[in-house]
């Protein structure tokens, strides 16, 4: 039995070695050869998806899927992934130039940056939608129980826009405040100024938490419009583009299939089928076609967990957030996330 | 009868200042009771309200005032921002050799073209080995994970020593006799100056990889301290040659006839008084290179700024901007203070000399 395998992983290093050669200029070779992925951090941070705790450790959705990405590669991410801090504007010409191997920085799939800036999208992996935080004791459900009442905004953004165009399509008749600045309409939404307070989702979280009592704000379901948030890499290396969007799915399968980073070593020792067994490197097969490890998804969970656990621990119920995950879960649960086959 | 001099007592001098007529009276009392008042709730809320240690968070709230729990929670975060946990006290030692050295060089003794050179050098040297690491069995540690106040520092310093340097060199090049040496340098120093500062570091931070050759290009951290070095360069060969040209053309002639050198002439006579006229505006260029080094934060650097963003940028303490804020700027102004009352020292001394 040995030499069968011994020969099998021989014959998938020299088939790895084979597509490497190959392909020589993808990043991801560049990536594996100088044996640490530079992922995309933040200058500051932005409250659940990049973070810095008091010892200085990065911690985020955005981070983790930085993590989650490093393990697929290298089989740990300790040491074998840098965040690179970077502010807003700087992400693109960083990711063109080389100082960062890939964008994992809450971006927006945009027609523009699709097209003109040359990036590849990869499959969004989170869906910022624009809600409506209300005081509890509106009683309200929906935006539409807020019918003759008020709603916040800052001036300026798109979501002001959002906000018009929704009230008006549904015939909702509230009154629309606007202020200049962030702050202002926070302090003025916390201070009974209006019932209703319109931002992004995420954000709206961050703010709940802000508040004297959270308990006392709702964040209604109705999504009023949606930014679909991809991982970003290069336009013209579609093996690095693959890497991202089998990650993402793999993150999804093993969700689907109830594997966490608790009881992944359970599945791995004993497959419930062929395909999951594959899906954790029991069988050759699932890394090798992206010139990775055959157990890289595995080495993913074990560190992160699935898809569903990196979004409780860092924005969902088992963070300060409480962000319930709505539209982000997957399709089984009324969200509109899904793993692709694997075959 | 003899007119006897009345000494004028303190009260007195306040009654004429403050109190002369009904106006100045009412003036008085009015911008006192209100100076009196922003005072009062400015001490009532950083000290008397105040929660200061990181246990007692749950009292921070509406009713109680600052909230130093987040800086006792986080100054770590704020001093030395990504720096590996247990390897921040290299980073403390590192900031404590500059601010040493800092100080040693404002001792009149260090003062000569050897000395002062030295001293830089080796505190740069003993910074630069503690922070990067790589010898005597440090960890190796990456510019990229360089953070908080040593990054400010570190930053500030490198652009220091490279740029006063070049800005005397600039300085005597636009004063060549040659006319095109001294044409293209005002060009150059004119071109530099006429752009932002904010534009040249992303330029020298995104935009020259995609020109130069793959050695040349080096880390981020120090593309950008060329690039603010050349700006600060410029600014400062500028105020060097105002303090060359407020010299009387007696001296240099004088020191031609005298049948000194070139490098004679200009060491030990010009730059010597060159550089006492410049000086006043020489600390002001110092403390504004200070300041501007938060500007990084543009570029995704994790400078003293972005740590302090940081540091409220998390769930936990997301209320609390402005004690932050605060720290930080309280963090500015002990170093832009102690820069400026020395300059103001130097002020002083170098007016003895004068005398």
């Amino acid at each position: 039995m040995k030499p069968t395998i011994l020969s099998a992983v021989a014959g998938a290093a020299a088939l790895a070695a084979g597509t490497a050669f190959a392909a020589d200029d993808t990043r991801l070779n560049t990536v594996l050869e100088r044996g640490s992925l530079l992922c995309s951090g933040h200058n500051g941070s932005f409250l659940g998806f990049a973070e810095v705790d008091d010892q200085g450790n990065w911690k985020g959705v955005d981070i983790d899927l930085c993590k989650a990405l490093a393990a697929g590669l290298f089989g740990q991410s300790d040491g074998n992934l840098e965040i690179v801090p970077i502010s807003w504007a700087q992400r693109w010409p960083a990711l063109q130039s080389g100082d960062i191997d890939v964008v994992i920085k809450v971006s927006g799939w945009t027609q523009s940056r699709d097209t003109e800036l040359n990036l590849a999208y990869s499959r969004p992996y989170f869906i910022g939608a624009f809600q409506v935080m209300a005081h509890a004791e509106t009683e309200a459900e929906s935006v539409a129980d807020l019918d003759g009442g008020s709603i916040c905004v800052s001036a300026g953004t798109s979501t002001e826009r959002v906000l018009a165009s929704y009230l008006e399509s549904h015939n909702i008749d509230a009154e629309i405040i606007v202020f200049e600045k962030g702050d202002e309409v926070r302090t003025s939404y916390f201070g009974g100024r209006c019932d209703g307070l319109i931002e992004w989702a995420p954000s709206l979280a961050a703010a709940r938490v802000e508040a004297e009592d959270p308990s006392a704000h709702v964040i209604l379901p109705d999504v009023l419009e949606l930014e679909a948030e991809g991982i970003i890499v290069p336009e013209g290396d579609p093996d690095w583009l693959d890497v991202q969007n089998w990650m993402l799915n793999s993150l999804w399968y093993a969700e689907a299939q109830g594997i966490t980073s608790a009881n992944v070593d359970e599945f791995k020792a004993n497959p419930p089928s062929t395909t999951v067994g594959k899906f954790l490197g029991v069988t050759p097969g699932y890394g090798e076609r992206l010139g990775l490890k055959d157990d890289w998804a595995y080495n993913m969970i074990k560190e992160v967990g699935n898809f569903g656990e990196i979004y409780e621990r860092n924005i969902g119920s088992g963070s300060p957030y409480n962000l319930p995950r709505g539209i982000n879960a997957l399709y089984t649960e009324g969200g509109v996330f899904y793993p692709m086959i694997i075959d | 009868m003899a007119k006897t001099y009345h000494r004028p007592t303190l009260l007195d001098h306040v009654r004429t200042r403050y109190f002369a007529t009904r106006l100045d009276t009412a003036m008085s009392v009015l911008f006192g009771a209100i100076t009196l008042w922003i005072l009062w709730s400015l001490l009532n809320w950083a000290v008397l309200d105040a929660v200061f240690s990181a246990a007692d968070k749950e009292l921070c709230g509406h009713d109680a005032g600052a909230c130093w729990s987040v800086i006792d929670a986080r100054w770590r975060l704020i001093l030395f921002g990504l720096y590996p946990f247990e390897e921040q006290w290299r980073s403390a030692i590192a900031c404590a050799a500059i601010v040493l050295v800092t100080a040693l060089s404002c001792v009149p003794w260090f003062w000569n073209a050897r000395r002062l050179p030295v001293l830089w050098l080796t505190g740069f040297a003993v910074f630069y080995v503690l922070m990067a690491g790589g010898y005597f069995g440090l960890k190796e540690i990456p510019p990229q994970s360089w953070g908080g106040l040593s990054l400010t520092i570190f930053v500030f310093a490198a652009v220091a020593i490279i740029g006063m340097p070049l800005s005397i060199v600039f300085a005597l090049l636009r004063r060549s006799e040659l006319p095109w040496i001294a044409r293209t340098m005002g060009l150059v120093i004119d071109t530099i100056r006429s752009l932002p500062l904010l534009s040249i570091m992303f330029t020298f931070a995104i935009v020259l990889p995609f020109v130069l050759p793959g050695w040349l290009i080096g880390d981020k951290l120090y593309r950008v301290i060329v690039g603010y070095a050349l700006f600060f360069a410029c600014y400062q060969a500028e105020i060097i040659r105002g303090g060359i040209q407020a010299l009387p053309a007696g001296q240099e002639e004088a020191a031609k006839a005298l049948g000194m050198s070139y490098w004679h002439r200009i060491s030990y006579i010009v730059l010597p008084q060159a550089f006492r006229n410049a000086l006043p505006p020489t600390i002001n260029q110092f403390v504004i290179t200070f300041k501007e080094t938060s500007l990084v934060v543009i570029i995704g650097f994790f400078d003293v700024m972005a740590s302090g963003n940081a540091a409220f940028g998390t769930a936990e303490w997301s209320f609390a901007h402005i004690e932050v804020y605060s720290f930080v700027a309280l963090i500015f102004f002990v170093f832009v203070f102690a820069l400026s009352r020395y300059g103001a020292y130097l002020e002083r001394r170098l007016a003895v000399a004068s005398r």
